[in-house]
């Protein structure tokens, strides 16, 4: 460090004790708060000030409440790699990264002059091509690169922008200079965070933050959804703008969907999407309505499966069609990724002089590439000290560090580079400056990147004022690399020279809230998997509640004379379950004698279409598309059905075992059920929710009642007695009949009163209720095809009689209740494809057509 | 010679298909050597949006979407083209191949420029050292590049099985060249890897070929499928094509349809639908050579 033998006071007055105690000792190189006489630099200094009144234990307890906020607002980032996607928690750091006013318009100009830049040489790569042919630009660093889609070539974006977002990573070294690290220009990641981090700030120190003089994001964020919604084709008044993202798997999917909100973009997925006549279309419940502009969050080649990668299932088919015929706008263009290639660094400083005719104010890290012999031996000759990427690569793959390579390890890499050597790009390692970081109770230097970001606005870019910094104790080289990489985040703060703007985005404090109570803008993918997600779940509770009671008679009781029953449960758990041929069939004798292998099966193979296992999956499954529209706890009560461990403990559980499993998962279903009926706003998505539970319950009624009662066996009165308890009917009957189980006044509970939330006419009535209000593109006169289903099924209902039903013919056979529930059970699937095909016929996946091999015939 | 091609794709699908998008490659494109009288697109169901336009390489391309439910969807593609034999150098004539990769590589010229395209990966056709060490024999030091050409052209005839059963589109580079057999496009794509991997520039050429009947014998309508084959870059000279399958230097029976990196560039036809369960696709090809009076 430079002048570290100057003075070093014992004491400094503004790193008082605590807090800043011994960080000067502790810095080693360029450090952003202190300078080379370890003095606190001026414009950090109202920060400590202020720090420092608010003292370590106040600090300490704010933090505290700003992790809790943290937690709350579901900021996380998904680490790949991790087999169950698990979310981590987004790491904020309180101390700022403060910038003063002359250096931040310094850098303004740089950054907006490298954004000049790159967007011209994306507009010439994608147009006339004269770098190319004038070759200042080598083709090869293009023709070669994935990322140069050929079909984008020639695209016209509007008003000739073709970045409209873009980051860049600084870092500085010890000389005070501050280099570019890395370009992102195909889906610029980070600004989300970046406002997360200051709200989160700004409101645990609002006084810190007032008392500095802080620049404000919000006028940035405006400009950005200006240029947004300049760029529509159509309705530039108020154009439907989406956000377009791979969905919540994807790392960065808390920050597509809080920038959506924030923006009042609607987030969507590919599938949500679809191409007709030229235009894209969002699919709503209330029918398709056009889109006239997409940020989107998916990379280049994904974005199109039918003219770019054909493998791509988060894309919309055709949007490239759309984008020729002028009818939408993609942010960025599509094709931008080329920009990112590391290789092109190494000729922006002769590119600048040539297209602005200027110095590049900010330099690249410096880099070689291997496809110039210069750059070749260069290379070669500093392996074990340069970092090597390739030059397709993307930066969510980590970088080669030559220093950490074995010797073997450097010749392989060698022989590599000598194969291809214009697939390689060496870049030198710089030292990063350092900023104080809050660990336990004093502050630690750690290295730095500064992102930062700019939007398009007319006729140059706007640069945010701040940006993500992200900070790392240890491996600074790969914090360039991705915001997967490194130990936390900093809010960053530039200093105001004047008055601070307060404009503010965030709602309730310019803009009235808008009220909505609509349903009509609910995605049609959200209904179909609520309506799914109540079918499973209703249908793990049916299924639930028959091995119980089977498993219950199986345990307790011994040998078939004293539970006559038992066989036609499990032939109705074959049923219920539709795992033909199990109990019934060929072979059923054997099984019905000895059940255990085939119950096994049932309840822990998860291959198994219809086991239990398997139906738990698909809940999960479901409920993981959705997550957005339940609730924590309801998600919550849905983790704590360990699959693994189900499948896992339970095949090796005594049965008398798995019953206590069994009553605790009756418990966790019902508190799911109970949660949906409590917690959800009675909107489209819960309308569609209720719907999959009333039509699987009415299905499983239906099932059981029919699979059972068909004729009368001598069973008849225990069986009448699991039925009830099945379908949790027996204190109600008990009570209205005291002790005398016949089949007329049971089938009169569980089929026709409407009064018995678990009889099949409540079923109905609910569905006729959820279907009359669901949302509707046109009113329409008479009644639609989903309201004549319901409507005949419920009249049929409440015409039947019950005595009538539980009549006997000549052989012993229930006729009459046979046809009827032969009836009801074939109107169940006509309303549910009467359902779909009102509300949700355009879900459809799209896949793609096999196409011909050449001469495959002669 | 004038051709009058024939080329029909049928899908038929066992649910309907409510929606479709395809991007066809369907249209003769003309050359030095052919010119393209008349071209004509079929689709029924009848789209509801059709869009025609050239490609990166120039190929005519057209976009059409069906928006009604169907269970078959036909495409009939009509070309009527007039080729004419293709001047070819005398092979001795031709650069050393070093020259022709040392070329290349300082590329300023703008024919120079569009043949650099050729020489770098592609999805279909990625260089590596075996390719490179299976084409090495043919490309002694200093050897004529056009020598050399037609040299690998016929090993690869001699040393490859035409099996339409042993690959599919999918089947990789490498796998071609260990079992040594496969299909047109499998040959084209092979000698166009051996080629790049020594530096080389080389494209796929997407067609037909008139298959000559025995003598005595009428020509068989349909058994023709569409063909692929290769195109070196040679400079002073330009493109030259090469059909490993056939062992020859096209002439005025291979008719040109498109150009590109690989298959993937200029497939005849893909699309992406909604629906239709499984499928069955019919194609078929009548090239029938027309009286010249007729045009």
């Amino acid at each position: 460090m430079i002048g570290s033998n100057a003075t070093i006071p014992a004491a400094h007055p503004s790193l008082p004790g605590g807090l800043g105690q011994g960080y000067d000792q502790l810095v080693a190189g360029h450090d952003e708060m202190i300078d080379a006489q370890r003095e606190v630099r001026p414009h950090w200094q109202s920060l400590l000030r202020a720090l420092n009144q608010l003292g370590t234990s106040e600090l300490a307890r704010r933090w505290e409440e700003a992790r809790h906020l943290i937690r709350e607002n579901g900021v996380t980032y998904n680490i790949h790699g991790d087999p169950r996607g698990l979310d981590r928690p987004w790491q904020l750091d309180p101390i700022p990264l403060v910038i003063n006013a002359s250096e931040a318009s310094i850098l303004e100009a740089g950054l907006i002059q490298r954004a000049r830049l790159l967007e011209m040489i994306l507009a010439d790569i994608y147009g006339p091509q004269h770098l190319l042919r004038q070759g200042q630009l080598p083709w090869e660093l293009i023709f070669a690169h994935p990322g140069f889609l050929r079909p984008c070539h020639g695209l016209r974006p509007p008003g000739q922008r073709y970045l409209h977002l873009y980051a860049v990573d600084l870092g500085r070294t010890s000389d005070g200079t501050i280099w570019a690290l890395g370009d992102r220009t195909e889906t610029p990641a980070g600004m989300g965070y970046a406002l997360e981090n200051r709200i989160i700030l700004s409101r645990t120190l609002p006084d810190v933050f007032r008392d500095c003089g802080v620049q404000r994001l919000a006028l940035f964020f405006r400009s950005m959804r200006e240029t947004l919604r300049l760029m529509a084709p159509h309705n530039h008044d108020n154009p439907r703008i989406v956000l377009l993202t791979p969905g919540p798997s994807t790392d960065n999917y808390f920050e597509h969907a809080y920038l959506a909100r924030y923006l009042g973009h609607v987030l969507a997925e590919g599938a949500d999407l679809t191409v007709r006549d030229n235009r894209v279309y969002l699919k709503l419940l209330g029918g398709l309505q056009p889109v006239d502009v997409i940020v989107r969050r998916l990379d280049d080649a994904m974005c199109d499966p039918l003219e770019l990668r054909g493998d791509s299932f988060h894309g919309v088919p055709g949007l490239l069609q759309a984008l020729r015929a002028g009818n939408v706008a993609v942010a960025n263009t599509l094709g931008s990724g080329i920009l990112e290639s590391p290789a092109l660094a190494a000729f922006l400083p002769s590119l600048c002089r040539s297209l602005l005719g200027e110095d590049l104010k900010i330099s690249s890290a410096p880099v070689w590439w291997c496809g110039e012999t210069n750059g070749l031996d260069h290379v070669l000759s500093n392996l074990s000290r340069l970092i090597l990427r390739r030059v397709s690569q993307n930066h969510r793959q980590h970088p080669i560090v030559g220093s950490h390579l074995t010797t073997q390890q450097r010749e392989d890499l060698r022989d590599r580079i000598c194969a291809r050597p214009a697939d390689y790009v060496g870049q030198e390692p710089l030292q990063l400056s350092t900023a104080p970081v809050l660990a336990g109770q004093r502050l630690e230097p750690w290295s730095l990147v500064l992102r930062a970001f700019l939007t398009a606005v007319e006729g140059g870019f706007a640069v945010m004022p701040g940006g993500l910094t992200r900070v790392a104790s240890n491996a600074p080289e790969l914090l360039a690399t991705s915001l997967q990489s490194g130990g936390g985040s900093k809010d960053t703060w530039v200093l105001a020279s004047g008055p601070v703007s307060t404009f503010s985005l965030l709602r309730g404090t310019v803009q009235p809230v808008e009220l909505n109570r609509g349903g009509g803008d609910l995605p049609s993918r959200a209904a179909d998997n609520l309506f799914w997600m109540g079918r499973y779940a209703e249908r793990a509770e049916g299924v639930v509640r028959l091995f119980r009671a089977i498993l219950v008679r199986l345990t307790e009781w011994s040998g078939l004379i004293e539970v006559p029953e038992l066989p036609l449960l499990l032939r109705a758990l074959t049923q219920l379950t539709q795992t033909f041929p199990g109990f019934t069939g060929v072979g059923a004798e054997v099984r019905l004698a000895n059940p255990e292998t085939e119950i096994r099966s049932l309840l822990f193979d998860r291959h198994r279409p219809g086991s239990l296992a398997a139906t738990f999956e698909g809940l999960q499954r479901v409920a993981s598309m959705v997550r957005d529209r339940i609730s924590t706890d309801m998600w919550r009560i849905l983790n704590s059905l360990d699959l693994d461990d189900w499948g896992a403990r339970g095949i090796q559980r005594p049965l008398t075992a798995v019953l206590g499993l069994l009553n605790q998962m009756v418990l966790t279903l019902a508190a799911f059920g109970g949660l949906a009926a409590e917690s959800m706003t009675r909107g489209a998505g819960w309308r569609f929710l209720d719907m999959g539970r009333k039509l699987e319950r009415a299905a499983n009624i239906l099932s059981l009642i029919r699979s059972t009662m068909r004729e009368k066996t001598t069973a008849e009165g225990p069986l009448l007695e699991a039925l009830l308890e099945i379908l949790d009917s027996t204190m109600t009957f008990r009570r209205r009949y005291l002790n005398s189980v016949a089949p007329a006044p049971a089938l009169d509970l569980l089929l026709a009163d409407e009064t018995n939330p678990r009889s099949l006419a409540f079923q109905l009535v609910q569905l006729a209720e959820d279907i009359d209000n669901l949302p509707r593109a046109q009113p329409t006169a008479g009644r639609t095809p989903e309201q004549r289903v319901i409507l005949s099924m419920v009249t049929a209902v409440r015409l039947a009689e019950v005595l009538s039903l539980s009549q006997l013919n000549e052989q012993n056979q229930r006729s009459n209740l046979e046809e009827f529930l032969a009836r009801l059970e074939s109107d169940l699937p006509l309303l549910s494809d009467a359902i779909t095909s009102s509300f949700l016929s355009h879900l459809q996946l799209s896949r793609q057509l096999a196409s011909e091999q050449p001469g495959s015939r002669s | 010679m004038i051709y009058r091609i024939a080329h029909s794709t049928i899908y038929q699908y066992s649910d309907p298909v409510t929606f479709c998008q395809n991007l066809v490659h369907l249209t003769a494109r003309q050359s030095p050597w052919q010119a393209c009288k008349q071209s004509q697109l079929l689709v029924n169901p009848l789209p509801a949006v059709t869009a025609s336009r050239l490609d990166y390489f120039g190929n005519p391309t057209t976009y059409f979407s069906i928006q009604e439910p169907h269970y078959r969807l036909s495409v009939t593609a009509i070309n009527v083209a007039a080729l004419t034999i293709p001047v070819t150098p005398l092979a001795s004539s031709t650069p050393p191949w070093e020259v022709v990769r040392d070329m290349i590589r300082s590329a300023r010229s703008d024919l120079r420029l569009e043949a650099c395209q050729y020489v770098v990966d592609s999805p279909y056709v990625a260089s590596s050292s075996a390719l490179a060490e299976y084409a090495r024999p043919s490309f002694p030091p200093r050897r004529p590049l056009l020598e050399g050409v037609l040299d690998l052209m016929q090993r690869i005839h001699r040393e490859f099985r035409y099996d339409s059963r042993a690959t599919t589109l999918a089947t990789p580079l490498q796998e071609v060249l260990a079992g040594r057999r496969g299909v047109c496009q499998d040959f084209a794509h092979l000698q166009i890897g051996c080629l790049r991997s020594l530096g080389l520039p080389a494209r796929y050429v997407s067609g037909y070929l008139l298959t000559t009947p025995p003598p005595g014998q009428p020509r068989l309508i349909g058994a023709d499928a569409s063909h692929a084959w290769l195109s070196v870059f040679c400079p002073e000279h330009g493109w030259i094509d090469i059909d490993p399958t056939n062992n020859v230097i096209p002439s005025d029976k291979h008719i040109l349809l498109a150009w590109g990196r690989d298959y993937d560039d200029v497939s005849p036809m893909k699309g992406v639908i909604l629906g239709g369960g499984s499928h069955t696709l019919t194609v078929s090809v009548d090239v029938i050579p027309v009286a010249e009076a007729m045009f």
